[in-house]
């Protein structure tokens, strides 16, 4: 008759490839012994621990000596299969639950968590302190390399613009930027930036002043952070994605804004120009000519930057437009010369290093 | 007991008993845990499909062994995302900011460095994967391993690499040869290296086939396109001829991309019966059967499988490719089981310290 206590066995001793086949005895207490023609051997059974199962076969290691392995045959006396460690197939947080419990839990988990990251700009970002925001932006831009334009005349009617539409004590940083797009774009750190292009092709101050209270909108909704946080989240899903991260300082340019935020931005705008009694009529005109130019499309292309994710053009400046109070005069916002010395800022100003991308 | 094996018979001395059925039953809930969890789960995923790959895999008479955890691959790449993608990440913050504030020369030479510093690494990570890959693979007991952590191999993957492309490409086949033999002279199995010696003029006329073949093909597009042209226009006038230019154009560009294709199949097939053959162990010596035309029904059926199953075929490529990669390997010589003892090369208990978040493949 079998003794329950005892099953045929193969092992290697760890030390070398031979082969060992004898029989594996359990004493009944905690001990384990291998015999063979040729070998002998015996350890606690506690050391024993699980390995692999293979199709007729299990496999079990000893915590005391890596390299041994011992199989024994799948079928395995009851009284001795008692004795043996159990098998893990999953890992050990699996196997303990289930397959089924562990896989609701985890997913339970991931959506809790991949809801928290997809929400975290909208709420962390205006929480983050502005003067944290200033440091990352002094960081990432600093003085923007020189390229930012200045004349006595040109700092000086711009101050003005910025009085308008910045009614806070501690203004935003503006500045007119030495590039030809016609954009401009409010960075990291409350720093506003109207491209030298967009100034050029401004027909009057109202315009710029239109654009300078929507950046500037987007300073104080503190949805600069938010796009920021938004931005770093995405490099770290793509770099989850691939291991080759591909920054650059498009990455920057690139940073968009939600439709939603722009609406806003466009809001605030508006409110700040009626208070300082400037008229809207400027930034509509801009819109309606933009609208003209670029095509009233309501795609966003992030790479077009500040035109592309707005609201349609068409529609904005029809909100512009019926912002104005009927028969109202406004003043004008900026002198001839005051809007004359902002158009030839970059030209006249001899140390603005030009923008080039290398 | 020891004695020894003579592997000389007809039987192939690597033979895999595995089943895709067998094996859907490890994917598939992998596939779910990897999905609940995010792909977190992918490490265990990994360390569970090649135990059952690896232990359904029979080397003369015993089963080889995957013994690679994936706690311990979790653990490399989390080693590997603190010591490689927060640094990596900072630099190329810096490279930005410098780039913003109109030092770009600076700039850009920091960009360049995280690229040659990623470039490196790679280098670095083809020999520890191979490294990992065999110290967890037993065979009776007795692993593999090496007593080199890459970091040499890392600069030498970089300057033959570098040799390799200037002059045309030409090179390539030396490159490619010279790191199969430096990697795998530096791994052991059990007391003994393995030995390599493969010469790059055995793939060299396979490889000149990517510079004759696009003459050839753009020839033959040409007078493929100029018989659209013609057909198009017996068919429909000067409208047909623009039209049946532009098909005879999409077929020139799909012959290109078929025919470039084709070559590096042509290529690969006879670089791993080149390499595979040039390798030895002890008094074992190894070849690799696998023609053009089984790489070609490797890959067709791999295309098959994913687009028809709408991707879930994904998680069987692996056990394809390993059974096919079994399939063709075969072994000849002599083993002697006594001297065989076990390996004296270091493991570390992380996934090999560093690299093996890369883990690409092992041969």
């Amino acid at each position: 008759m079998e003794s329950p206590f005892k099953t045929e066995a193969q092992w290697y001793d760890g030390t070398s490839a031979v082969r060992h086949s004898g029989e594996l005895t359990w004493d009944g207490g905690e001990t384990f012994e291998l015999t063979s023609p040729t070998a002998r051997d015996g350890f606690a059974a506690s050391d024993l621990v699980f390995g692999e199962a293979r199709s007729r076969t299990v496999i079990y290691r000893r915590e005391s000596t890596p390299d041994f392995r011992l199989i024994l045959p799948a079928d395995i006396p009851p009284g001795l299969a008692a004795r043996l460690p159990a098998a893990h197939t999953y890992g050990a947080w699996v196997d303990r639950l289930g397959l089924g419990k562990a896989a609701g839990i985890f997913a339970v988990v991931s959506i809790a968590a991949v809801a928290l990251f997809m929400t975290a700009p909208d709420w962390l970002g205006p929480r983050i302190p502005t003067s944290w925001e200033r440091n990352i932006g002094d960081a990432m831009v600093g003085d923007f390399g020189g390229r930012i334009c200045h004349t006595p005349a040109g700092d000086a009617a711009l101050a003005k613009l910025l009085e308008k539409v910045d009614p806070e004590e501690e203004k935003v940083r503006a500045g007119v930027a030495n590039m030809e797009m016609v954009n401009a774009v409010a960075l990291p750190g409350g720093q506003v930036l109207l491209f030298d292009g967009l100034v050029q092709q401004a027909e009057s101050a109202e315009e710029l002043a239109g654009v300078l209270a929507h950046e500037v909108g987007h300073v104080r909704e503190r949805h600069v952070m938010t796009a920021l946080l938004r931005q770093f989240g995405l490099s770290i899903l793509l770099a989850g994605a691939d291991s080759g991260v591909t920054n650059s300082v498009f990455g920057l340019a690139s940073m968009g804004y939600s439709r939603d935020a722009e609406r806003e931005a466009d809001d605030y705008a508006r409110a700040r120009m009626a208070q300082s009694n400037v008229s809207p009529l400027g930034a509509a005109g801009f819109f309606e000519r933009m609208a003209d130019e670029y095509g009233d499309t309501e795609d966003s292309n992030a790479l077009v930057g500040w035109l592309a994710s707005h609201p349609s053009s068409g529609e904005r400046a029809k909100a512009y437009r019926d912002a104005a109070r009927k028969g109202a005069e406004y003043p004008p916002v900026l002198t001839e010369d005051e809007f004359k010395a902002l158009k030839t800022m970059c030209e006249q100003d001899p140390e603005v290093e030009e923008f080039e991308f290398f | 007991m020891g004695g020894s094996h003579d592997i000389d018979g007809a039987d192939s001395a690597f033979v895999f008993e595995g089943n895709w059925k067998d094996f859907a039953r490890i994917a598939l809930p992998n596939l779910l845990l990897t999905i609940v969890t995010l792909g977190i789960y992918r490490f265990w995923a990994t360390a569970r499909e090649r135990q059952y790959l690896w232990s359904r895999t029979r080397f003369v008479d015993e089963h080889l062994e995957w013994s690679g955890t994936g706690k311990e691959l979790f653990l490399g790449f989390l080693i590997v995302l603190v010591l490689f993608g927060v640094p990596y990440f900072g630099v190329t913050f810096i490279a930005q900011a410098l780039i913003a504030r109109g030092h770009e020369a600076i700039g850009t030479a920091l960009g360049v460095l995280a690229f040659a510093s990623i470039f490196y690494l790679g280098g670095v990570a083809r020999f520890r994967g191979l490294r990992y890959r065999l110290s967890r693979t037993r065979w009776r007991g007795i692993r593999g391993g090496s007593d080199h952590n890459g970091f040499v191999f890392g600069l030498s993957y970089m300057w033959k690499n570098i040799v390799g492309w200037l002059p045309a490409g030409l090179l390539i086949p030396w490159s490619m040869t010279s790191l199969w033999n430096e990697r795998w002279n530096k791994m052991s199995f059990g007391p003994f290296a393995f030995e390599t010696s493969a010469e790059p003029g055995g793939v060299f006329a396979r490889f000149l086939l990517f510079y004759l073949a696009p003459f050839v093909l753009f020839v033959g597009g040409v007078i493929m396109a100029g018989m659209g042209m013609l057909a198009g226009y017996g068919v429909g006038g000067e409208d047909g001829v623009a039209i049946g230019g532009f098909l005879g154009f999409l077929g020139l560009i799909l012959f290109f991309y078929l025919g470039l294709g084709l070559i590096a199949v042509a290529f690969y097939a006879k670089f791993y019966r080149e390499v595979v053959g040039a390798t030895r162990w002890r008094e074992l010596h190894f070849t690799f059967e696998a023609s053009t035309i089984d790489w070609i029904k490797l890959l067709v059926i791999d295309a098959v499988l994913v687009v028809f199953t709408f991707g879930i075929g994904l998680i069987f490529l692996s056990y394809r490719h390993w059974k096919f990669f079994m399939t063709h390997l075969e072994a000849g010589g002599e083993i002697l089981l006594d001297e065989l003892t076990q390996s004296q090369t270091s493991t570390a208990k992380h996934g090999e310290g560093l690299l093996d978040a890369f883990d690409m493949g092992a041969i």
